[in-house]
């Protein structure tokens, strides 16, 4: 199983990145969607988790890039922002948003659930 | 003047919902690190009673991180107050350096935000009679747009010059152009006009400049009706 972990909050990304490490999760940490994109143009990942609201391109529109590069991979979001703030359009009505602080059994809940073959 | 009254009414508590929103997701980013720092904390000290070797300098490591964003939490939480207290006194003489302080610190919460490089810092300036809370509202909006035209990680250049009599100059530029088109909106220039505030914006050089007066009458005839 292998995940990109995606937010400009690093300390929050690389802690997390360990965490999932010592649950046998190997995850990657990026910074920004734009480093998100050269990473997922070079290796393959079963999951991406992605902060909503970050510098440059948000979330939701780094889900369209990844997904085209990569039509395989499953996404969770993740967000410092209550629920109503995003719910803007269609594109938030099929997806997985968990509320920071993340609870890590949650997440790898879900991780195991939407990688299921 | 109601339109006037009315119209910062309604600006103010948007503007008040926009800060709160951004500093509610900066605590929470906080709490977020300090959270996941703490649960790696546990996972070592799991790991060690199960018998491996526990690194000391990784639990000192955490222990740190976590000092750090509690004290970043405390510094966020200052700037709340200073700005819940902004509103205490509808018109006042202020020091515009401190407005211009806090309006800066708060802008810094949005994910968009820019660094603000104040070009001629340590300069005295004469205070500038005002209704704080909407002056604190001019200028994050300004930033705001500043910040979308240079992108993230860009710089905000600040030049602040005093006139003797008359006002305040905030000169905005960056090493990269400042696209100016469309401003300033609607709600800039209603509430630059409110506070007497006026736009000079200089094409050749690209520069925003933004002249506040002393005393306006505007401010005053406002101060009458508050």
């Amino acid at each position: 199983m292998k995940v990109i972990l995606v937010d400009d909050e690093q300390k929050f990304i690389i802690m997390l990145a360990k965490r999932l490490a010592f649950r046998g999760i190997q995850a990657d940490a990026v910074f920004s969607g734009e480093d998100a994109i050269q990473k997922i143009q070079h290796l393959d990942y079963d999951v991406a988790v992605l902060d909503i609201k970050m510098p440059g391109i948000s979330g939701l529109e780094l889900k369209k890039k990844l997904s085209s590069l990569a039509p395989e991979l499953k996404f969770i979001f993740v967000t410092g922002h209550g629920a109503k703030n995003i719910l803007e359009n269609d594109l938030v009505i099929k997806n997985i948003f968990l509320s920071k602080p993340l609870n890590i059994d949650t997440l790898i809940k879900i991780i195991n659930e939407i990688t299921k073959k | 003047m109601n339109d006037a009254i009315n119209f910062m009414n309604m600006e103010g508590l948007k503007f008040f919902g926009r800060v709160n929103a951004s500093i509610s997701h900066e605590l929470k980013n906080i709490l977020a690190i300090i959270s996941e720092t703490a649960g790696f904390s546990n996972d070592l000290t799991d790991l060690a009673k199960k018998g491996k070797v526990l690194d000391l300098s990784l639990i000192e490591s955490c222990n740190d991180s976590i000092a750090e964003e509690i004290q970043r939490g405390f510094t966020t939480i200052k700037q709340m107050n200073r700005f819940a207290h902004s509103v205490d006194v509808p018109i006042k003489d202020i020091d515009l350096l401190e407005t211009l302080d806090l309006t800066i610190k708060l802008s810094s919460f949005l994910s968009f935000a820019s660094h603000v490089r104040i070009t001629n810092p340590g300069k005295e300036i004469k205070s500038v009679l005002t209704c704080p809370f909407l002056m604190q509202n001019l200028i994050y909006q300004i930033l705001c747009f500043t910040y979308e035209s240079v992108g993230p990680g860009g710089e905000v250049h600040l030049q602040i010059d005093s006139e003797e009599n008359g006002g305040i100059h905030l000169v905005f530029s960056s090493s990269v152009e400042l696209v100016l088109e469309g401003f300033p909106n609607q709600n800039i220039q209603k509430t630059a006009d409110i506070l007497g505030v006026e736009f000079n914006i200089n094409t050749s050089s690209i520069e925003l400049d933004i002249w506040i007066p002393y005393v306006s009458d505007k401010i005053n005839l406002l101060s009458e009706e508050l």
